[in-house]
């Protein structure tokens, strides 16, 4: 007589055959490799040259050649525009924080219902899609050539990340502290402020600092289009040829940036509660937590 | 805070009464035409294997999960009916996984079990120095009044434990619904915290619901106890303590 078999019993040669299929074998690491061999042989013929027969081992110890050695006489005016670059970027993260703190719980699923959320985030991607040198470009054209272009500038550009990575951390979060508040009866402002905020807090001070450090390499960029900071006086020393005091720039704005990277990393593994030694990359890929309401049953 | 107007009233109805509820989880019947009457002020021991429903069960009682039959009454000490959504606020809950904001304080997390008691934009800026009174007292009666400023993911287990039901004490709710409230604790502390919850229903007339898997304690503490056993027809069985 045969056992009866309910469709959940295991037929191990049947699973050994399904094992034994190459699609079967495929996990997403494979096909993540396969897809990115695939992209890399179609962009290939990207790194195709001018046709001209150049020597760029010969090209690159010219050009470096008359980086050094670098003119340090250039400090103080550097320290000048280093300082107006902090402050257009402190300016810029703040403004853009306080804007984001606004619209992104629009742009959370978690808080805001569907037809909020997608407006709002189709504008936070339409305010993402605009290069930072563009937003410049805009300001510069508005208010002239100076810092408060810059400020514009960034401000606008750090909105879009700021936007995203706060919803995205309002998602990630665990909501089931809120849930609990609302179920023992708090109002769902309550429950967002008692619930919700602590939870995101730290991620989104996190993603505040390090949007800062970003805003002070960015704000050395946009100094190009005449949008003030660090980038003008780069700007000027390249115009001119001037590569030895350029070199010393770079070297101001290298230590600079180190120093802020390193401090930034330790304050916001603090603020995250991790080991320093696991920090950040783009926050919004890697910070935030998916922690999924996983009710155990009975 | 406003309360739903009464449905009906009787004379002395039950604390809680349950009358052919079905609990069902991921389309499989955990628990069938359970009927229990719950007198105020009593503490229940709910037990069972693992997979019996009993998370399920204090989910549905506190209007988290629907239920496909049956129907859950609660009596406010008004003597005024209420089904689970209309008794919000005055159920207090103590999760499995506790749910607690994990990134703020002990004491926050206590005092959050007083929000029900206030309009949204009272507490915006903080709770009245009463709350927090009353807050650190249910701190120090579940001995973590000296971690009452550390953030909880910096709190081991079972003081995470008893910080989820410190504020359900705090709520100061007529029932209270624990889903294993002791389970990290070790068997003198978790005897105390029981003794805590038994108290309270003496001297305030709460009536507890209380997921155990501890035997001993449940003879020692529980006045009734609902016994939930998938291998049965019905799923579950009553009976009062000896």
């Amino acid at each position: 007589m045969s056992t009866p078999t309910s469709p959940d019993t295991v037929d191990p040669t049947r699973a050994h055959v399904d094992a034994g299929r190459w699609p079967a074998r495929l996990g997403p690491f494979q096909v993540a490799a396969l897809l990115l061999g695939l992209a890399f042989l179609v962009s290939l013929p990207a790194l195709r040259g001018s046709g001209r027969s150049l020597d760029y081992g010969d090209n690159l110890r010219r050009f470096l050649g008359q980086f050094m050695p670098p003119d340090f006489a250039v400090s103080a005016q550097a320290w000048q525009a280093l300082i107006e670059t902090g402050r257009m970027a402190v300016l810029a993260t703040v403004f853009a924080a306080l804007l984001a703190l606004i619209i992104a719980p629009l742009a959370a699923r978690t808080v805001a219902p569907a037809w909020v959320v997608w407006p709002a985030r189709l504008g936070l991607n339409f305010v993402r899609s605009i290069p930072s040198l563009v937003w410049a470009l805009l300001a510069v054209a508005i208010v002239g050539a100076n810092p408060r272009a810059g400020v514009i500038a960034l401000t606008c550009y750090s909105l879009g990340y700021l936007g995203k990575f706060f919803s995205d951390a309002f998602e990630a979060v665990d909501t089931r502290s809120a849930d609990a508040l609302r179920a023992a009866g708090a109002h769902p402002v309550q429950a967002f402020q008692f619930g919700l905020w602590p939870e995101v807090k730290p991620l989104i001070w996190s993603h505040t600092l390090w949007m800062l450090e970003y805003n002070v390499r960015a704000g050395t960029i946009i100094g190009y289009v005449g949008a003030g900071g660090i980038g003008t006086l780069l700007y000027t020393y390249q115009e001119f040829y001037q590569w030895d005091r350029f070199a010393a720039v770079l070297c101001f704005i290298l230590l600079v940036v180190t120093v802020l990277d390193l401090a930034g990393a330790r304050l916001r593994a603090a603020l995250l509660g991790q080991d320093p030694a696991h920090r950040a990359e783009p926050p919004a890929a890697r910070e935030v937590r998916r922690a999924k309401p996983d009710r155990l049953p009975g | 805070m406003n309360r739903p107007a009464p449905s009906s009233a009787v004379a002395d109805p039950p604390h809680l009464r349950i009358e052919n509820l079905s609990v069902e989880r991921g389309g499989r019947v955990l628990i069938r035409n359970l009927s229990v009457a719950v007198p105020r002020g009593r503490f229940i021991a709910v037990i069972g294997p693992s997979g019996a429903g009993k998370s399920t069960l204090l989910e549905t009682l506190a209007g988290m999960l629907p239920h496909p039959a049956g129907s859950i009454t609660y009596c406010c000490q008004q003597r005024c009916l209420h089904d689970p959504s209309g008794f919000r606020g005055r159920v207090g809950i103590v999760f499995q996984q506790l749910h607690l904001a994990r990134n703020a304080t002990a004491l926050q997390n206590v005092l959050a079990g007083a929000l029900s008691r206030h309009p949204w934009w009272r507490t915006l800026a903080g709770f009245p120095a009463a709350e927090q009174s009353l807050a650190q007292r249910c701190l120090d009666a579940l001995e973590l009044g000296v971690h009452r400023h550390r953030l909880v993911r910096r709190l081991s287990g079972g003081e995470q434990q008893r910080v989820a039901l410190a504020r359900a004490l705090v709520q100061q709710p007529e029932l209270i619904l624990a889903d294993e409230p002791v389970s990290q604790l070790d068997a003198s502390l978790a005897a105390r915290v029981l003794a805590l919850l038994k108290d309270e229903t003496r001297r305030s007339a709460r009536t507890i619901l209380c997921v155990l898997h501890d035997l001993a304690l449940v003879d020692r503490f529980a006045d009734g106890v609902l016994s939930l056993d998938a291998s049965r027809h019905t799923g579950w069985q009553w009976r009062t303590a000896s």
